[in-house]
């Protein structure tokens, strides 16, 4: 139960900052592909840097042990990118 | 007080703002939860719990768990963490809205998409079903979504987060090229 509230309130936090960020919005998704509109790769950047250095620092002291990372296999990463690609610019979402 | 309370209501924060807010969330994801964050598996975890109960024998594969195979599914078929995520990922986008005071039921109103497509809705979303469907699709393969692999594998130094974001921005970028044409 308590993971389950945990992962609401987590989901919260997601999904007001990606609409404050404004990735809820079409133009930022296809200008970002345009390069007019660098929202997306300043957003999800930072948020890899801040979490990058936050799991690190907590790993160093021993709050926290890795989750199984994503698999990487070199082919498919890339296919399921191309793909994901195409989705992402006709959506727009 | 009136400083946070306009700061919160404000429509669009900045970017790098934002993208703290969600690095932290990400954080208190492998703190509290031992887990990563992730969006699609969810759909898929969805269609595969339903999937199971109506038709059992089209749903036993291997990425769905094979009936009475022992070998781990690549997605389990059940109300797993991250559709709970999922379920909070609306509300949080809800209450931003809400604080922003431009929630409202949109059905085309993107400035942009309707000088490049033209105003009918029906194409917006007939256009947003197929691209979700390849987005989901191409998800699937590569083994996450710009959340679940990009974000959180980045945040682990996982070299498929960054072969994935390579992918998606090369045909992200063509696609638009081909649809806009000479308006690129």
């Amino acid at each position: 139960m308590t993971t389950y509230i945990i992962a609401i309130i987590l989901g919260i936090g997601f999904g007001f900052s990606l609409n404050k960020a404004g990735l809820t919005k079409y133009h930022k998704i296809a200008n970002q592909f345009r390069f007019t509109d660098m929202t997306i790769l300043k957003f999800m950047l930072t948020a890899i840097v801040v979490a990058m250095i936050g799991l690190y620092i907590f790993r160093g002291l021993g709050w926290v042990t890795f989750p199984t990372v994503p698999a990487t296999y070199i082919v498919g990463n890339l296919l399921g990118g191309l793909i994901f690609g195409v989705g992402m610019a006709l959506a727009g979402y | 007080m009136k400083q946070i309370k306009a700061f919160i209501t404000q429509e669009m924060w900045s970017p790098y703002l934002a993208g703290i807010l969600l690095g932290i969330v990400g954080l208190l994801t492998v703190l509290l939860a031992n887990t990563l964050l992730g969006a699609s598996g969810a759909f898929e975890s969805i269609v595969g719990w339903i999937g199971k109960k109506i038709t059992p024998s089209v749903f036993s594969n291997v990425y769905w768990g094979l009936e009475g195979g022992r070998a781990m599914p690549v997605i389990r078929p059940e109300i797993t963490w991250s559709v709970i995520l999922l379920v909070g990922i609306v509300f949080g986008g809800t209450l931003a809205a809400l604080t922003s005071r431009t929630f409202k039921f949109r059905f085309n109103d993107d400035a942009q998409w309707k000088r490049i497509f033209g105003p009918q809705p029906w194409k917006r979303w007939v256009l947003g079903f197929i691209g979700a469907m390849i987005v989901e699709y191409g998800a699937g393969i590569a083994g996450g979504c710009t959340s679940g692999l990009a974000i959180s594998g980045g945040m682990l130094f996982v070299p498929a987060a960054f072969l994935f974001m390579a992918g998606f921005m090369v045909t992200g970028i063509i696609t638009i090229m081909i649809i806009y044409g000479r308006r690129y």
